[in-house]
């Protein structure tokens, strides 16, 4: 949905047969700028003003409370980027963002494809499909946090009623294995509006392209490689880019499941900034560090769709 | 596509559908396993959640959903969030449409300009504007107030209702509006009693996505609401299982009520929901 921001036409086209007088134009567009005023200043102070803002106090050492702060240049910027913390929260964001948009693309395209496959009851499939995805990511993670626990959860009763007493593990708090518990969490879904997605378009691919190439003698596997995949490239692209966005933020289930831990252990760049911005009292480095994540998501968002755009099919 | 239902309803059921569905039950009942969990839980007491974790519940004692009205601030926390969303959403309705249609019709580069503007903000995270916000609220009075809340979310949505109503006007004929205005009506007129009708399909898509994203928001909330609001439903939560001695069964319960408008909104209006997410989707 990201994607189709190019290409408008931006000539007037009022110079089209009616024969419209200089100041009658001029009017009209004093009155549609009047239409767009009210969205154009709840936007301009909610969303521009306050991420320019946030660049000004990177500068700065404010601590978000005292109204006294002083500029330090870059300071705040470098002492990011040598920081450990920054990298380990970095490292697990890719891992989140990107494994989980790479994990739920994949099962979201197995289940549409599966969706296609019917001819009976479609709809009825595709409407218990969606359904858990319902549920906010918040919601799941509270859930699976009582599910996890270490003595009463439902996972390590299971596993030791069955006999496996060694593979009840402290699924939240062990160093090792948390980040991969959180990863499962947060792939724990059919996929819900990016199987709808695939499913449409799906369905918008030319029967006729499918059965041709099956009389020339394709196999299934060659058919979609050949037919299907290369028409998909569109819904892979909007798909991936929308959950790489998604991901680069990811914030609820860490702050519900882990609150980063243990000790700085799972923590997210979102979480990163929540907590220095609020919970350390170190605004200008939050915002620092903000900024760090605004460059990122840009250059996957650009990158992202170079990359893609460049291999669709233009129909 | 109709040639293809033909052939559809004329086939018989074969194994491999079967299979499909099967392997697609299987699928759905096991991402759906924490919520039935948790559904079955919130009708079992702390004792017993904890004595046999994996136990179904002895009886539907409803016990638990009145507790939870009673002990907790959970029933506040839930108008607080139906005030958000409603309030959300019918100040979105009320200038984003609207702003759409003035950027279509305005024309030349400054229309460009500013619809590109809004564009932007889909790829500004809510953490880049979060810490200058909380401190301008600070300033304004308006830090934990619902109002503060309202006003982040809208310049959040505000992006992705631009771009959405955009793409879809640039489909609308000009010939009404032009009749209308002949016939003597103002803008304002033409605007609500012509054009947004005929943006129906766009704005129930527009509404349906943004009351859920709404209503299971929990970031935005978290950060602009301290403990002297009881929060929305999600912030709430995220109290109770904060505390030292977390009521497990009150926690599940809530948990549950939190997905029952979701639902029931996708229950009432399925069809506009499949259609809403495919739209623009296809060949984005």
């Amino acid at each position: 949905m990201t994607v189709q921001t190019a290409e408008r036409p931006a000539a007037v086209r009022g110079g089209r047969a009616r024969p419209a007088p200089d100041r009658r134009l001029t009017r009209h567009r004093a009155v549609m700028l009047l239409f767009i005023a009210p969205a154009l200043i709840v936007y301009v102070l909610m969303v521009i003003a306050p991420s320019i803002q946030s660049i000004q106090l990177s500068l700065t050492d404010w601590d978000g409370i005292n109204p006294a702060y002083e500029y330090v240049g870059f300071a705040n910027y470098q002492d990011i980027l040598t920081s450990d913390r920054f990298w380990n929260a970095t490292k697990n964001t890719l891992i989140l963002g990107l494994g989980s948009a790479v994990v739920v693309n994949a099962v979201a395209l197995g289940v549409a494809l599966m969706l296609d496959k019917l001819h009976h009851a479609q709809g009825f499939f595709r409407t218990i499909v969606y359904l858990p995805a319902l549920v906010s990511g918040f919601i799941a993670a509270t859930i699976w946090k009582y599910m996890l626990n270490f003595n009463f959860g439902a996972v390590n009763t299971v596993l030791r009623d069955l006999g496996f007493d060694d593979a009840a593990m402290d699924w939240l708090g062990d160093n090792d294995i948390v980040v991969g518990v959180l990863l499962f969490i947060i792939c724990f879904t059919l996929g819900g509006n990016t199987t709808l997605i695939y499913l449409a378009n799906l369905q918008s691919v030319p029967q006729d392209l499918v059965e041709a190439a099956r009389i020339d003698g394709a196999s299934r596997g060659q058919v979609f490689r050949y037919v299907t995949w290369p028409m998909l490239a569109g819904a892979v692209t909007v798909n991936m880019t929308l959950m790489m966005i998604a991901g680069w933020t990811i914030f609820d289930q860490v702050m519900v499941l882990t609150a980063g831990g243990p000790g700085f252990v799972s923590e997210t760049m979102a979480f990163f900034i929540y907590k220095v911005g609020f919970g350390e009292y170190r605004a200008g480095y939050g915002s620092a560090a903000a900024i760090v994540l605004f460059i990122v998501v840009l250059a996957t968002t650009v990158l992202a769709n170079k990359y893609m755009r460049s291999r669709e099919v233009q129909a | 596509m109709s040639a293809r239902t033909r052939r559809r309803e004329r086939r018989r059921l074969t194994a491999g559908e079967v299979v499909v569905m099967a392997v697609l039950s299987v699928l759905v009942l096991a991402v759906s396993f924490p919520v039935l969990y948790a559904l079955l839980n919130s009708f079992r007491s702390y004792a017993e959640i904890t004595k046999d974790p994996m136990g179904l519940p002895s009886g539907f004692s409803f016990e638990n959903y009145v507790r939870l009205f009673q002990t907790t601030d959970y029933g506040e926390a839930l108008l607080n969030t139906l005030v958000i969303t409603g309030g959300t959403l019918i100040l979105l309705l009320a200038i984003v449409p609207m702003a759409a249609w003035g950027i279509e019709r305005l024309g030349g580069r400054s229309s460009r300009w500013i619809y590109l503007l809004f564009i932007a903000g889909l790829m500004i995270p809510f953490q880049v504007r979060m810490i200058p916000l909380v401190s301008s609220m600070n300033q304004l009075g308006l830090y934990s107030t619902l109002t503060s809340v309202i006003l982040v979310h809208l310049g959040g949505a505000a992006s992705f209702g631009i771009l959405l109503y955009c793409s879809f006007i640039k489909g609308v004929p000009r010939e009404v509006e032009e009749a209308a205005e002949v016939d003597g009506a103002g803008k304002l007129r033409t605007f609500w009693s012509i054009v947004f009708p005929m943006l129906l399909p766009v704005t129930s898509a527009f509404v349906i996505i943004q009351a859920l994203s709404l209503w299971n928001d929990f970031f935005i909330p978290l950060v602009f609401l301290d403990a002297s609001s009881a929060g929305t439903i999600n912030v709430a939560l995220s109290r109770m299982v904060g505390l030292l001695t977390s009521q497990w069964e009150l926690i599940y319960t809530g948990a549950i009520l939190a997905i029952v408008p979701s639902v029931v909104l996708f229950a009432a209006f399925q069809r506009y929901f499949i259609k809403g997410m495919s739209i623009g989707a296809v060949k984005g």
